[in-house]
Parts: structure tokens; sequence; C-alpha cells
């Protein structure tokens, strides 16, 4: 199991989170190290997602305990916890960028809002370098609507690290994206944790991607940790349960439902059904 | 079914909270916006949004209430033989009461819809979240400017409103009617007092901050979906326009028991 002597930057304790009668995550207790990188799997719709905005208190849990480095948040209010927020980048599934807003504005969005800006030059310096590590350079001026889903999800990154923060936490950082440049964010990623020792938490489905950036990984099931551990831990993990979700196996019920479904005529439509 | 009328109670009482919580802050976070000029740029962009593209609209509401007011009340006027102080009753109807709260009306469909729709869409896309995430207050950045926008902007649309009435109005006496210019205006001029325009002007920041505050709160609280942002616009219209009515018996209420007492009473039509 993974070694806990490093320092809890950020830890949740029996944190359960309903969406009205739905049991989205079942009294999960976390401690995440700082400077390490913290893969977080399992299936769509588990409550991966839930969890990492629970970190930052974009939700709020209905019993349990966040703290961030020994300060409970979790109960705090939305004008202090803003503060806090500073520490945080945060990449949204969707990217979230402000449509209203072009690519370099986006990006100086979190430095203006925090900053009295006095030199533009520098400003623009920073844009640039940003977005040169997504390989965006040059799309300053364009609005978001004007790029692909990809890029998208690039701005997102480039502006969820423009403030240089202590804790990153990645929503699917390379689903979308083609495999090469699905590893030149993982080289991002690992390069922003060695040299600024930035504390990172990943969201991804993308296995590849996990083993390779992971100082650890956590699998949510059914909304508890059914698995927690460095890559070999879960390569070798005996649940079934994880050992399917890592190599990609459909399980018998699933595969019992689309047995089920018929013949392909009707689960598809043909031209004739329009006529 | 007494469970599920409680049910529905408490529902409808937190959400009267989280709207009095929504105000309340929306009115915080725009005072101190006032006093901030980091602000200003923000206020500037959204008046000129929601003022500047507004303008025609409102003219031409208030021209064509001041037309039909002079067509309606001709008639019983002219059948008294009062049909000179046509004036005063056109003017002072469009000045207190019709121009502002047609204008009203008419910003609460055109600006307050679009507001709605903005930030509900905003909201389903998590935009409001990642403004949140940056350790930003998102009703600071985006609640205050466009409130102070319309609170600014709608006393000045209903200026415009009232003199297109009150043109409309001259308009159709004299070319359709065939009232005498003079006489007109002398009644008018002898009826209308600044006060009464100053009342139709004043209101106008009760219905702005009221609109942009409604629509505001519709497009944070608007649920998933295509569907969802539709439905919040629906319910921001209706809510604004009742709040404008509300509003404007309640401003009707307050303005006559300050003019009651400093003026005596004086009849229009003496
Ligand atoms: N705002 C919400 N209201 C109601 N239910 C929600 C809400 N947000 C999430 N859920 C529910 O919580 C569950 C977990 O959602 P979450 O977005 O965390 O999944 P996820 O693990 O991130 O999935 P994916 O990999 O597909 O992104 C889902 O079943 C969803 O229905
Ligand atoms: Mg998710």
């Amino acid at each position: 199991m993974q070694s806990r002597d490093g320092e809890a930057v950020l830890s949740v304790k029996n944190l359960t989170k309903r969406f009205g009668s739905k049991l989205v995550l079942d009294n999960i207790s976390l401690t995440i190290e700082k400077g390490k990188t913290t893969v977080v799997i399992g299936p769509s719709g588990c409550g991966k997602t839930v969890l990492i905005k629970h970190l930052i208190v974009l939700l709020r849990p209905n019993s349990g305990e966040v703290y961030f480095k020994d300060r409970r948040i979790d109960n705090l209010r939305e004008d202090e916890l803003n503060g806090i927020r500073t520490h945080y980048g945060f990449l949204f599934q969707g990217g979230a960028l402000f449509d209203s807003l072009s690519v370099a504005e986006n990006i100086i969005f979190p430095i203006r809002q925090h900053y009295t800006i006095s030199s533009w030059k520098e400003v623009e310096e920073l844009v640039k370098a940003k977005l040169a590590m997504v390989g965006l350079d040059g799309y300053q001026n364009y609005y978001p609507a004007n790029l692909s889903g990809g890029q998208r999800k690039r701005v997102a990154l480039a502006r969820a690290i423009a403030m240089n923060p202590e804790i990153i936490l990645y929503d699917e950082p390379t689903t979308g994206l083609d495999p090469i440049r699905s590893d030149v964010i993982n080289e991002l990623i690992l390069k922003l944790q060695r040299e600024l020792k930035v504390t990172t938490i990943v969201v991804t489905h993308d296995m590849t991607s996990a083993y390779k950036i992971a100082n650890r990984i956590i699998m949510l099931h059914n909304g508890k940790i059914a698995a927690d551990g460095d890559a070999d831990h879960i390569r070798n993990h005996p649940h079934p349960v994880v050992q399917q979700f890592i190599n990609g196996q459909v399980g018998d019920d699933d595969l019992a439902v689309l047995r089920m479904s018929g013949t392909i005529s009707q689960a598809q439509f043909l031209p004739r059904d329009f006529e | 079914m007494l469970a599920a009328l409680g049910a529905r109670a408490m529902v409808d009482v937190t959400n009267a909270g989280r709207f009095g919580r929504f105000v309340w802050g929306a009115i915080v976070a725009s005072i101190r916006s006032s006093t901030r000029p980091g602000t200003y740029p923000l206020v500037w962009t959204q008046m000129l949004i929601i003022g500047v593209r507004s303008v025609p609209v409102i003219m031409i509401t208030g021209a064509f209430v001041g037309m039909s007011l002079a067509v309606q009340a001709y008639d019983q006027l002219a059948g008294i033989g009062l049909e000179e102080h046509l004036g005063v009753l056109i003017n002072i109807s469009v000045v207190k009461e019709l121009g502002p709260v047609l204008a009203a009306v008419m910003l609460a469909g055109r600006v307050g819809g679009a507001l709605t729709a903005e930030l509900g869409t905003m909201n389903v896309t998590e935009q409001i979240d990642a403004v949140r995430s940056m350790g930003t207050d998102p009703v600071r950045y985006l609640v205050a400017p466009r409130v102070l926008a319309c609170l600014l902007l709608t006393p000045f649309l209903i200026i415009y409103a009232d003199l297109m009435g009150v043109v409309g109005g001259a308009v159709v006496s004299f070319s359709q009617l065939g009232i005498n210019s003079t006489a007109y205006w002398s009644f008018s001029a002898s009826g209308v007092e600044l006060w009464d325009v100053a009342v139709g002007v004043v209101k106008g920041f009760f219905f702005g901050a009221s609109i942009a505050v409604i629509s505001c709160y519709k497009g944070f609280t608007c649920r998933e979906g295509a569907h969802g942002v539709g439905l919040a616009c629906t319910e921001a219209f209706v809510l604004s326009f009742i709040s404008i009515l509300a509003l404007d018996f309640a401003l009707a209420v307050i303005f006559k028991g300050i003019y009651n007492t400093f003026w005596p009473f004086k009849s229009l039509i003496a």
C-alpha cells in the first residue's frame, strides 16, 4: 500500500453526498499528500466529478468534512472560500470556458480577478507561455465557439494552471484528445508536478495515462473506494470489478442485456421506416 | 396528501429564503461595485448591451401609448366640451403610469429574457461554477454589473418613452382630432408638474433593479438543459411583470402620501 508519511494537503472524512434519494458518495475518507499525483478512476456516473468538486467545495457534503491543510473548509461561507480557492486550479469536465470571452481573456480572467495588472506585456507573455504548453499558441483571439472540443479542453487546462496553483484538479484532461496530444498533456502534468511540486488529482478513464502519471490510483465503485494504491497494486488487484474496469472488459450483466435486445433490425432504424 | 402539501410548502419557503439571500447579496455586491472603479468597464459593457439596443423599441412603445390614449379619451372629453384638456390627460397618464410601466414591461421581455438566457446557459455549462472555482464571487462579477446597468438605464429609457408618448399623443390630437395646439400645450403645461415626471422616472430605478435581480436569480437557479433555460426565461418574465405592477402600485401609494403632505389636492380639470 501507499506510504502515508507525506504532508496532507487535502483530506475528506466520512464524506457522504446524496442527490435527492440517490446516494452518490457513501462515507468516503481520503487523504491527499502534498506533491503527489492521485488518479481517480471508476465507471461513468460513479461520482468522480462529484468527489473532486467537494475537494474545492463547489459542492457541499450532506455529511462529513473536507480539510485543506488542516483547516476545515466544507462549512465556510462562499466569501471565505474564495481566498482558499485561489490555491486551486480546476479543469472542468466540459471545459466551462467563458464563451463571451476570447481565449486570451479566458486565461487572463483569474489573474485579473486577483491582481491589479501593471504590465500588460507580462500578461501577454504569460498567456502565450500557457497556451504554448497546451499547443495552442496563436489562438489568443479565437472565441470558444470557434474551437474544437479538444482545443477547448486544452484552453481550459491552460486557464486552470494560469495562476500557478498549488493544487490542480483535472476532470478528464485527456478525454477527446488524440493519442499524441493526450501524451503531451500527461507530460505537462508530470512536468508541473516535478518542477512546481503541485499536488495533482486527475479523474480519468484513460488507463494508459493513469499508469503513466499516477503515484496513487483510487478506484470508486458504488460510492465507495474499491481500490487504493500505486499502479502495480491496481494492476494486480484481486477484486474482479477492478480487473474488469482496468482491462476494459464488459461485465456479464451488461453482456446479458445486449444479448437480450434481439436482432439488429429491432435496434436500428432503417430508411424504410421513414417512408 | 398532507405530506405532499407540507413538502411543497417547504420547497416554497426554501426558495423564498434563497431568493431573499440572493437579493440581499445582489444589493450588497452592487453597492460595493459602485464604489470600485475596477468594475465600471463591466457595467459600461452591460449598459451598451441593455440600453442602446433597447432605445428603438422603447420609443415605439411610448409613441403608440400616447397615440392610443388620444384616440380613446377624445370622445368622452369632447362630449363635455373639454377636448382641449386632452393634453393633460394624455401627458399625465404617459409620464406617471403608462410610460414607466410599459417601458419596464418591454425591458423585462427584452433585457430580462436575455439576461436569464445568458446566465442560465452559463449555469448549465458550469461557467458560473468556473467563476467560483477561480475564487471570484459570481454575484459580484456577473450580477452586480447587470443590476447597476439596469438600474441606471431604465430611468433614461423611461424618459425616452415619455417623450415619444407626449409626441405621439400630440401628433394624433392635432392632425387627427383637430385640437388647437396652443390650448393643448398650455393646459398640459399647467396640469403636468415636474413632480409627475419625476415620479415616473424614479419608478424606473426600482423597476430596473427588480427586473435585473429577478432575471439573474432565475438564470442562476435554472435547471439543466435547453428546456430548463426556456422555463427559467418564462418564469423570469412573469415574475418581473408581476413585480413591476406590484411595485408600481406600492410606489403610487407612497408617492401620493409624500405629495399630499407637501401640496394640497389640485383638480386637473378645473
Ligand atoms: N447536480 C446533480 N443533481 C443530481 N444528480 C447529480 C448531480 N450531479 C451528479 N449527479 C449524479 O451523481 C452521479 C455521479 O455523477 P458524476 O458526474 O460524479 O459521475 P462521473 O463519475 O464523473 O461520471 P463520468 O465519468 O461519466 O464523468 C450520477 O449518477 C449523477 O446522476
Ligand atoms: Mg465526470
